[in-house]
């Protein structure tokens, strides 16, 4: 034990250039025949004093805390702190009776010959010593910390500066290190990291629901009105007002024919255009009026007249069905150059 | 078969890969940079050719650099994309399953939404009906920053919407998931979420607002292109990508 | 070789049924039970495959590593083997052969084995940093940020440093390890786990110290990944000082730049 002390002893002496340990190993040799001296009883009483011990343990260890919290700043080189405290821990060795405080006393010295080997190395080893301490304050400016104004902490944080660093501090660093890398750039990907499946069906209903725009809804709900609410009356009042205005049109000029695409389609409305093609379809399936294809092979409405009914009707029924897009509505106002509608609004009751 | 890669190409997809998505001019600016790093020659318009014989090598691993549109400004994007879905590509780790769950909901609501967006209160509480692992409030706003930072989702007003390097990787399985649910923009007929849609009930067309700026521009009244109908919604200006200066 | 298969699935099934909690030695296991196929049995191997087969999982063994990457995580052979490869293991060597091909020649990108014990893998990049800078400016992480530094002071203080020293440092740099930073999160998780995962770092535990101490070192990865001659530029150019006045770690950083790191810069 005694043995061990001076090698490190030794180690931290030549460190530091002081005499400090020896002196205290001095003193604590002094201290033991000033114990030898004293009555047994005395001896006894000091050393069971359980509050005596623990308080020699406690300081032990926190002389053991410094030395490992503060390794950095005790490595530099200006740093009197490995003197100070093997001095302290000689101070507390006079106390030394139990193998418990002897095993810490070692153990510290372990600490501080392992620091005190450091610090040698760093005198003999060639070329600059690299100091954390200045790095991490170079770093700091890098990094562009907002220095406050007085100095103040600065002593006090060991060398570190007070003030706050940007937001992009650490991205400035991740930003100068990517030349010393020679990292791969990673693939990220959405499509294929999670299993394919379809919503759930209960989402489909929500938006047949939710589907139509404001205007749709604005329009929709009256026309179911007068689909479901009137019982085909509305349709019928709808499909007379329209035979009307075939009718007119027709004894407006005989002979001249009345072309089906332009009696049917609104210019300023594809809806109303397919509710025309709808109703007309009853004029049409009741007999009411007569489809045909003119010299152009283009079709033709005209009204049944009252005599040709009935004949009319046992003559040829043919059936087809009119479709019309957006596309081929715009191509037909096109193509007829239609620029008013025939059939007008109903007039709002 | 595939075409011949140099460095060039190398640097070009490196650089795809650690941004996922480049604009056009950024693309142009990049190409010219990676051949000139590599002394190769440069043909500035042939950045397409360029970026083919990158793809033709990339296809056995079922990766793109795929071209679209942001539905934003109307401007031309690069993205770096996958295009399969195996044991091993769900084998990603960038998101925790629980996460995944939660952006395929956001995805689920803007899908179903009329103008492409999901408000960050739906979004908040659809993470309650996860069946994989809940995430609390505040986990899942996390996981949103951490979606608009890693550029799939974009938000504005606490209105989130698919950003487009989303749109661009993930518009086939769109198509294929939500078959029903969505429409395609009437003038440039990829898939429309942020568009403008023709109030005529029995049209109802989309159109991107980009494409909306460019249809309409110079015309005196602005009718939809499909029924003729009046187009009643403002008409945004077309936005051209700034000019950058070139090196 | 299906009979093999099976054979191994029998037997590992009916050690499980023995003792189930045993997961860490099986995982073990896994590795050791791989052994490397010969030459004649990659080339019998190759010729009840179609080309077509080959090429479909040499693509998922470069996806494969591109996933792991995603999080720096090296490929553990066994892993590979286990998830990917399957039942292709007879022409494993054959298909590490293209991967290592495809990301040479597509990506640019070297297929590297950091730790020929354990048989694992990583990419690093083959591409120099151009001169000019990119016009395009790719994200930074702040980790890498925080991780430079660490290996900065491993570096220059020698290669080995008590995990004081970096706790101290980076508080000094106002991350504290024991606070949760804003952008990091939990420093120790980061620096002493995932650091460690990434094979950045080795963070182990130092011989009879009490209370328990650790010490850093730099990681296998980090060993092929960084290059000590540029750590070293910049510490120049920190403390204005010439990189050559660090003489130790400028001749550790020039000899070790002949053999794996490719030419430093000389800007």
């Amino acid at each position: 034990m005694q043995r061990a002390k001076a090698g490190g002893d030794e180690e931290a002496t030549r460190q530091n250039g002081s005499a400090g340990r020896r002196k205290g190993q001095q003193q604590q040799s002094d201290g033991d025949d000033g114990d030898c001296d004293l009555g047994a009883a005395d001896m006894q009483d000091e050393d069971n004093d359980p509050g005596l011990r623990r308080e020699i343990r406690s300081k032990y260890r926190d002389l053991i805390n410094s030395v490992q919290q503060n390794r950095e700043d005790m490595l530099r080189p200006s740093n009197n702190k490995l003197t100070e405290v093997l001095e302290e821990a000689n101070k507390l060795f006079k106390d030394v009776r139990q193998a418990r405080e002897a095993a810490l006393d070692a153990q510290l010295l372990v600490v501080a010959t392992d620091l005190g080997k450091e610090k040698a190395s760093q005198l003999f080893s060639e070329g600059t010593a690299f100091d954390p301490t200045a790095f991490a304050e170079h770093l700091l400016s890098f990094m562009g910390l907002n220095r406050l104004e007085d100095g103040e902490d600065e002593q006090q944080n060991g060398g570190a500066a007070g003030g706050y660093l940007p937001q992009d501090a650490w991205h400035r660093v991740a930003r100068r290190a990517e030349c010393c890398f020679r990292s791969a750039p990673a693939f990220h990907y959405m499509m294929g990291s999670f299993h394919a499946e379809p919503p759930p069906p209960k989402q489909k209903i929500e938006r047949q629901r939710k589907a139509p725009s404001k205007e749709a809804k604005r329009i929709m709900p009256t026309q179911l009105k007068r689909m479901e609410g009137s019982h085909q009356e509305a349709t019928e009042k709808e499909v007379e007002r329209i035979l009307g205005y075939l009718k007119s049109y027709y004894q407006d000029d005989p002979t001249s024919p009345i072309s089906y695409y332009e009696f049917v389609i609104d210019p300023k409305s594809f809806s109303r255009t397919v509710e025309n093609i709808f109703h007309t379809s009853f004029l049409v399936r009741d007999g009411l009026a007569r489809m045909y294809l003119d010299s152009a092979k283009l079709p033709c409405i005209a009204p049944v007249e009252e005599g040709e009914v009935e004949a009319g009707g046992s003559i040829s029924r043919k059936q087809c069905i009119v479709s019309i897009s957006p596309k081929t509505w715009k191509e037909l106002i096109d193509a007829f150059d239609i620029t008013d509608t025939m059939i007008p609004l109903p007039n709002t009751d | 078969m595939s075409r011949q890669m140099g460095d060039s190409h190398r640097r070009f997809l490196q650089t795809m890969m650690a941004n996922g998505i480049v604009d056009e001019q950024g693309a142009r600016t990049l190409y010219q940079y990676c051949c000139e790093t590599h002394n190769t020659q440069h043909a500035p318009d042939k950045l397409d050719d360029f970026i083919d014989a990158i793809n033709s090598n990339l296809q056995p691993m079922f990766m793109q650099i795929r071209k679209g549109m942001s539905e934003d400004n109307g401007h031309q994007f690069y993205a770096l994309v996958n295009m399969t879905e195996t044991v091993v590509t769900r084998m990603s780790s960038d998101y925790a399953d629980n996460e995944l769950e939660l952006f395929r909901k956001t995805m689920d609501l803007i899908v179903v939404s009329e103008n492409g967006t999901a408000s960050s209160t739906d979004v908040l509480n659809s993470a309650d009906t996860l069946t994989t692992k809940k995430l609390k409030k505040s986990e899942t706003e996390h996981l949103l920053n951490r979606l608009v930072h890693d550029k799939w989702l974009c938000e504005n007003r606490g209105e989130y919407t698919l950003s487009t390097r989303c749109i661009i990787e993930m518009e086939p399985y769109i198509r294929a998931m939500y078959q029903e649910q969505i429409k395609v923009c009437h003038i440039c007929h990829n898939i429309a979420f942020q568009c403008q849609i023709c109030e005529n009930s029995t049209c109802g067309i989309k159109i991107h607002n980009p494409c909306v700026a460019r249809y309409f521009k110079g015309r005196a009244e602005p009718r939809c292109p499909a029924c003729e109908d009046f187009w009643p919604h403002e008409i945004p200006e077309v936005r051209r990508p700034q000019s950058q200066s070139r090196r | 070789m299906s009979q093999r298969k099976r054979l191994s699935n029998t037997q590992s099934s009916s050690q499980s049924k023995r003792q189930s909690g045993a997961s860490a030695a099986q995982e073990e296991n896994d590795d050791t039970t791989f052994t490397q196929p010969s030459t004649s049995q990659v080339q019998r191997g190759m010729q009840k495959l179609t080309p077509a087969q080959v090429d479909q999982k040499t693509a998922e063994v470069v996806q494969y590593f591109l996933v792991k990457d995603q999080k720096k995580i090296p490929v553990r052979r066994a892993d590979l083997v286990k998830h990917v490869v399957k039942e292709y293991r007879t022409i494993y060597p054959e298909i590490m052969k293209r991967a290592s091909r495809t990301f040479d020649q597509v990506f640019g990108l070297k297929m590297i084995e950091i730790d020929a014990k354990n048989h694992m893998y990583i990419l690093i990049n083959k591409l120099e940093p151009g001169d000019g800078a990119s016009p395009i400016k790719s994200p930074t992480n702040p980790k890498m940020g925080l991780l430079f530094v660490i290996l900065s002071v491993i570096f220059m203080k020698g290669g080995v440093v008590r995990e004081n020293l970096i706790w101290n440092t980076l508080k000094k740099l106002r991350v504290d390890p024991g606070e949760k930073h804003e952008e990091f999160g939990d420093i120790k998780k980061v620096v002493a786990d995932e650091f460690v995962r990434q094979r950045y770092l080795e963070y182990v535990r130092i011989p009879h110290t009490e209370p328990v101490e650790h010490e850093f070192r730099w990681g296998q990865r980090a060993d092929v990944e960084i290059s000590k001659t540029k750590i070293l530029e910049f510490m120049g150019q920190l403390h204005e000082q010439d990189p050559q006045s660090w003489s130790q770690q400028y001749r550790e950083a020039h000899s070790v730049s002949g053999s794996t790191q490719p030419g430093s810069s000389s800007r």
